[in-house]
């Protein structure tokens, strides 16, 4: 037996991976057990005779009985002081109470105290005023400290031991309490003489909330200090700094030597407030009407994402009406799929088709589809390197969560070839690397790695797409896709980075040919906002995966739209003809707005389209001489001028020039493809002959209805301010007649849940 | 006090937690964790047992943390209280290490390999060594400490760790052979 060998194999790491709820476990009752250690420790340096034989430099003695019971006595008078202070702290914050109420409040606690304690009479016991007014000024400059920095908490602080003297020294000890000072920010060991507590000490609002918990138990708030768990408080202000965002638990001393603790740590069971909706949305205003006169161009970006309709869904089905920022119109209209004409092939992916129609809401408006979609590559689909990021933190332990990730990722191995790269990289506290780049033909090996995936820990969210853009990087293949998949509730550390570094990085990796795309999961702290700038920015798909079913729509049946890009930075622009349009508002794309100059300029990102996806904006103008018009038209415009000069609006007449612009996907430049939008475009069925039993239809008029539909249902759950009294039968009406063959059901899926969305909103 | 580590995040840490300050503690057990569970793992073999006896350890470590003088290695410390916490744990339990798991896992990894089974019956071997031996075999060949710091540690003579190991590597050689001493 090798001396060597011996030693290799028992410094060698055969150990499994740690249980992140054990850990939270272990962390969570020795944090406890610290605690009480340290009370503990507390109660016996307050045995000590009196802060006078201390300063004399006398130790703790032991002392006598009497001398004992006398001083069980201070301790449990100065810990009604503290606690009665700690009070009119609470009172001020959040009554705002004048400083001489509060003085006063004190005033009385403190002559109950006195009477409590026939032995301290003797003592003047009155506070001096100009300490109140002290305190009053650190809760103000505690403030403005707290809007000035929001991620630097107070440095622990160690305060004077609670068997204080006097009361002058109770607000010494709460008024550096309040200010946060560093009492031992060098770290130099105190010296033995002085008596450390090591109480930690709160920020004033967990101070409020430890007076709030102690009463909820029962108990008052002089024996607070004492008397409520340790574990309990502890889980309070986990409970705090999750709810609060900050992940930052230590003074910047601390938290600068040791980055890899920003995550906050959840406590073991997350409580049912811990589930409160923090979702997280990026806010707009629905698109307004605007002039042709003077806004005659409208520019945008793609968005083949669908996140909006599925959360939409998952919230109806909640029985909750979503709120109008969760609304984006585009999302839910390019939901469904779309038989637009143009098939394509790969050196010209789409083309635009444009149907004009009256709009079935306004008298005298017209609505104008424009609609794109992508070339299919179908089943020959290309290579792909799949680098899976999973979110395996705590907050992914609900079953609609990381259960539903683990089936939805077997669902994307089916649609994936054998021949596929697919690795496995998850993060929660730590990330790690759970399956390196595998091929798909290894179905039991890539199994295993998923079965065996559990939720529990904090959110290291940046440190996770570093570590899945290195897997990227290890089985890049540049005939391949190249893809990063984030799966995640939306929880996201960003870490050490800011969210403009993460942008650049998801950049340049884009550049370099891997993609990333994100799968939003789950409900309560849904980061919509983060998610689609992620997405955005990484050139994928955003996507809101809210069932199997939906997991089936958008990794198995749409897998290669998700997967393989057939352009990029595609943007729309359109050019109404003032001759002919009086008004125009887009409906939806809000939050998908170019500058006019945009277009033109290729270094501006936009969004991508995949292999078949369909691309659907509407417009809803006014046409020159509709009284339909929302604004008078301006009075010293020269329009005049050119109605003379032009005839009038004829059959072959432009309403609108449409523009698209694409890069293809490993292309730099881009191209243009443009069409003029004449009468010629319109189509007069929705209001004279709708399609129904008697009257066979074909897909395209289905698909002009059914989008129709959908784009009064958006408006409708905005506010419906444009559609007049259009109501959810009129929607339900009109998505039936555009239903059509429906073959996975998701349009009437869509009618049933109209239905219940006009039950709801009774 | 002199802290032989080179990080000084965490003796700034460690200094702030024996000086009661609870976060700090908290950040220590958070990254610490990780360590002593493997320092666990290594003496059960089995993870269920290696997280019962990293649980009781970090309470121990809440408990005792003001013992961490800084004449040693943190993590050489830190060891000597896992190893204790497990001995007390398997002795209040009334059982001995069934490490059953630890070699599933060593095969698992690489079925084909011959190495790996071999690893895996070492391992299972060590397991069986009186709880003294194997401590000192543990801190000095898989810890890598010199056996003066290993006695200072374990509170004995350095020649008693010396006469352990002495007698340890005898038992596994007995089974083990002899024959690739020098190979």
């Amino acid at each position: 037996m090798d001396e060597k060998k011996l030693v290799d194999i028992l410094s060698d790491d055969h150990a499994p991976d740690v249980d992140e709820n054990a850990r939270k476990r272990a962390v969570n009752m020795s944090v406890a057990a610290f605690k009480t250690a340290q009370n503990e420790k507390n109660t016996q340096t307050s045995q000590g005779t009196s802060v006078f034989s201390r300063l004399m430099g006398i130790g703790n003695k032991k002392i006598g009985t009497p001398r004992m019971e006398q001083q069980i006595e201070k301790n449990k008078r100065s810990k009604f002081l503290y606690g009665a202070t700690a009070t009119a702290m609470a009172l001020v914050l959040i009554g705002g109470l004048s400083l001489t109420q509060l003085s006063d409040t004190v005033d009385r606690y403190e002559e109950q105290g006195v009477a409590s304690n026939p032995i301290e009479q003797s003592k003047d016991t009155s506070i001096p005023k100009e300490r109140v007014a002290n305190l009053g000024e650190l809760f103000a400059s505690e403030k403005d400290e707290e809007t000035t920095s929001d991620d630097e908490e107070v440095a622990p602080v160690y305060v004077e031991a609670v068997d204080v003297q006097n009361e002058a020294t109770i607000n010494e000890a709460v008024g550096a309490d309040i200010r946060g000072v560093p009492v031992v920010k060098d770290m130099t060991p105190v010296p033995i003489e002085t008596p450390t507590t090591g109480r930690d000490v709160p920020t004033v609002e967990q101070f409020a909330d430890r007076l709030r918990v102690g009463k909820a138990q029962g108990l008052d708030s002089k024996s607070k200090n004492t008397e409520v768990d340790p574990l309990h408080q502890w889980r309070v202000l986990q409970e705090e700094r999750l709810s609060t965002g900050t992940a930052n638990v230590l003074g910047k001393n601390v938290a600068e030597n040791k980055p890899s603790f920003l995550h906050p740590i959840e406590p073991i069971h997350p409580l049912p407030e811990y589930h409160q909706n923090r979702d997280k949305f990026e806010k707009f205003t629905p698109s307004s009407f605007k002039q042709v006169a003077t806004d005659p161009v409208s520019t945008f970006s793609s968005d083949v994402d669908t996140a909006s309709y599925a959360f939409i869904r998952k919230s109806i089905n909640n029985g909750e009406l979503p709120s109008p920022s969760q609304v984006r119109a585009e999302e839910m209209i390019n939901y469904f799929d779309y038989a637009y004409p143009f098939s394509g092939n790969l050196s010209e992916p789409f083309k635009p088709s444009v149907t004009i129609v009256d709009s079935p809401w306004a008298k005298g408006r017209k609505l104008m589809h424009v609609g794109v979609k992508g070339y299919d590559v179908g089943t020959e689909a290309l290579r792909s390197n799949i680098v899976l990021l999973l979110d395996v933190s705590g907050s992914m332990r609900a079953p609609d969560k990381l259960p539903l990730v683990k089936s939805s990722m077997k669902m994307l191995l089916d649609s994936l070839r054998a021949d596929d790269t697919i690795s496995i990289v998850t993060y929660a506290g730590r990330t790690s690397v759970v399956l390196k780049p595998t091929k798909v033909s290894e179905r039991s090996r890539i199994l295993t790695a998923m079965n065996i995936l559990r939720s529990g820990g904090g959110t290291a969210g940046a440190a996770g797409i570093d570590l899945a853009y290195d897997m990227a990087e290890r089985g890049f293949d540049k005939r391949a896709v190249n893809r990063v998949i984030l799966a995640t509730d939306g929880d996201f550390n960003l870490g050490t980075k800011d969210l403009g570094e993460l942008k650049r990085k998801i950049e340049a990796k884009r550049e370099k040919g891997i993609f990333l795309s994100v799968l939003g999961f789950g409900t309560g702290n849904y980061n919509d906002h983060l998610m689609q700038i992620l997405a955005q920015n990484g050139n994928g798909t955003a996507a809101y995966i809210d069932s199997l079913k939906e997991a089936q729509k958008v990794l198995v049946e749409e897998a290669t739209s998700s997967l393989f890009t057939i352009a990029k930075d595609v943007k729309f622009q359109v050019e109404f003809n003032p001759n002919a349009v009086a008004e125009y508002r887009l409906i939806g794309y809000e939050t998908r707005a170019l500058k006019r100059e945009d277009f033109n300029n290729d270094k501006i990102d936009a969004g991508d389209i995949g292999a078949g996806h369909t691309v659907t904006a509407i417009y809803e103008f006014v046409p020159v001489g509709s009284d339909a018009v929302t604004m008078d038209p301006l009075r010293y415009d020269n329009q005049t001028v050119t109605k003379a000069a032009k005839p009038a609006v004829g059959q072959n007449e432009e309403y609108a020039f449409v523009k698209v612009r694409y890069k293809l996907p490993q292309g730099n430049t881009s191209k243009l493809i443009t069409r003029a939008v004449t009468q010629n475009d319109y189509v007069p069925m929705l209001s004279s002959a709708p399609c129904g039993p008697e009257q066979a239809c074909t897909q395209a008029t289905h698909d002009l209805h059914f989008a129709t539909a959908v784009a009064a249902y958006a408006q409708k759950l905005q506010g419906g301010h444009y559609v007049g009294d259009f109501s959810y039968d009129n929607i339900i009406m009109l998505a039936q007649s555009g239903k059509g063959p429906d073959p996975y059901g998701y349009r009437s899926e869509f009618i049933n849940m109209v239905r219940l969305t006009k039950s709801l909103s009774r | 006090m002199v802290y032989l580590m080179a990080d000084t995040g965490e003796i700034e840490l460690i200094k702030r937690a024996t000086h009661g300050d609870a976060d700090a503690f908290e950040v220590l057990v958070n990254d610490y964790y990780e360590v002593m569970f493997k320092m666990a793992y290594k003496w059960c073999g089995n993870q269920r047992d290696a997280e019962d006896i990293t649980q009781e350890a970090c309470i121990k470590l809440a408990r005792g943390i003001g013992g961490y003088k800084g004449k040693s290695k943190f993590t050489s410390w830190l060891y000597v209280l896992v190893i204790n916490t497990a001995k007390d744990w398997y002795k209040s339990q009334n059982r001995h290490p069934e490490g059953t798991e630890l070699l599933e896992v060593v095969v698992a990894e690489d079925p084909q390999s011959d190495q790996k089974l071999y690893t895996r019956q070492v391992l299972a071997e060590v397991n069986k060594l009186p709880d003294a031996e194997k401590e000192s075999l543990l801190l000095v060949m898989g810890q890598g400490l010199s056996h003066k710091e290993a006695a200072r540690l374990s509170g004995v003579k350095e020649s008693t760790i010396s006469w352990r190991i002495h007698e340890a590597r005898k038992k596994l050689q007995n089974i083990f052979g002899k024959e690739e001493r020098y190979g």
